[in-house]
C-alpha cells in the first residue's frame, strides 16, 4: 500500500508502508506530518496512527497544539500537486504501442490519458483505478510481446535445425 | 542508488543499443520478428514502420524516417525522453525534480491522435 505525505505544505512519495516507518524512525517523518493512503477519508497526523503508533516509531502527539502550525488539507480533498502523484503510465503505454506493436498498448493509453484528467477533477479512487488499469495493459502488452519472441524463437531455432539437417 | 536496478537499466541499454547498430548494419531483414499484429490480422499497427524508419533514420534519410510512421516518429522519442526520466528516479531511488508530463489535456491529445492515427492508416 503506497503511502503519501505531506512535509511544509507539500505533497510527498508514495512511499511503501516500510519507507513511511523507516522516515518516522529517523525523524525525516514527524508525528505532525500529515500522512494519507488509498482508503482513508481524510489525512491525518503521521502520530495519530495506531499502526505506527504500535511500533513506538512515533511518537505520542499531545491532544492540542502541537498540530497549530501544520495547514490542514480540507476532507478528502487533496493539496496542490498531488495529481503528479498518481503515476500514469502514459510513456510507458506509449512505448509498448510502439515497439511491442501490441494493439493492447492502445488500451493502456486510454486509461494513462484518464488518470490525470479523473484526478484533476477530484476523482482520486476513479484515478487510482485508471492508473492501475493502465499499468495492468501495459503488462500485458509486453507480456504478449515477450510470449510472441519466444514462439518466435522457437520456431527459428526449428527452421535453422531443419535446414542443417538436410 | 539501487545497484540491481541500475544493472538491469544498463543491459536493457546496452541491449537497445546493440539492436539499433544490427538494424542499421541488417536493415532488420532475417532476424527482426516483425510486426506480429499485422501477421496476425493484415492490418498496420500503431508502430508499424518504425523499424524501417528507424533504419531510415539510421542512415540520415530523416525525410523517409517520417514517411512510414510519422506519430510514432515524433512520439517515441518523447516517449522516451519521459520514461529516462522515470527510469533514472527509479534507479537512484528518488525521483528526479523534474518530468516530462504532457498534462491531462496533452495526454488526452495523445491518446486520440494515436487512435486516429491507427484506424486512419488502415482505412485510407
Amino acid at each position: 500500500m503506497s503511502w503519501y505525505y505531506s512535509k511544509n505544505g507539500t505533497q510527498l512519495g508514495p512511499v511503501t508502508e516500510q519507507e513511511l516507518k523507516a522516515k518516522g524512525g529517523s525523524g525525516e517523518v514527524l508525528a505532525t506530518d500529515l500522512v494519507w493512503k488509498e482508503g482513508m477519508p481524510d489525512w491525518l497526523p503521521f502520530g495519530q496512527l495506531a499502526e505506527f503508533q504500535a511500533l513506538g516509531v512515533v511518537p505520542q502527539v499531545p491532544a492540542s497544539g502541537a498540530m497549530g502550525s501544520v495547514p490542514m488539507p480540507q476532507s478528502a480533498a487533496y493539496p496542490a500537486g498531488y495529481t503528479q502523484q498518481i503515476p500514469n503510465y502514459l510513456w510507458q503505454s506509449i512505448v509498448v504501442t510502439i515497439l511491442c506493436c501490441m494493439p493492447f498498448g492502445v488500451v493502456a493509453i486510454v486509461y494513462a490519458a484518464k488518470v490525470d484528467s479523473l484526478a484533476a477533477h477530484g476523482d482520486i479512487a476513479g484515478a487510482n483505478a485508471a492508473s492501475k488499469s493502465a499499468k495492468t495493459w501495459v503488462t500485458v502488452a509486453v507480456g504478449c510481446w515477450l510470449a510472441a519472441l519466444a514462439i518466435y524463437a522457437v520456431f527459428a531455432i526449428i527452421a535453422i535445425a531443419g535446414s542443417s539437417i538436410h | 542508488m539501487h545497484k540491481d536496478r541500475a544493472i538491469w537499466v544498463s543491459l536493457a541499454v546496452l541491449g537497445l543499443a546493440f539492436a539499433a547498430y544490427m538494424l542499421r548494419e541488417t536493415g532488420g531483414a532475417g532476424w527482426m520478428p516483425g510486426c506480429i499484429f499485422r501477421k496476425v490480422t493484415g492490418l498496420d499497427c500503431p508502430g508499424c514502420g518504425m523499424t524501417r524508419g528507424t533504419y531510415a533514420l539510421l542512415h540520415g534519410r530523416v525525410g523517409d524516417a517520417f514517411r512510414f510512421n510519422p506519430v510514432g516518429m515524433v512520439l517515441l522519442p518523447l516517449a522516451m525522453i519521459g520514461l529516462g526520466i522515470e527510469v533514472i528516479g527509479w534507479v537512484r531511488g528518488k525521483r528526479l525534480p523534474f518530468s516530462l508530463n504532457p498534462g491531462r489535456w496533452g495526454a488526452t491529445v495523445i491518446m486520440v491522435v494515436m487512435i486516429v492515427w491507427w484506424v486512419g492508416r488502415n482505412v485510407v
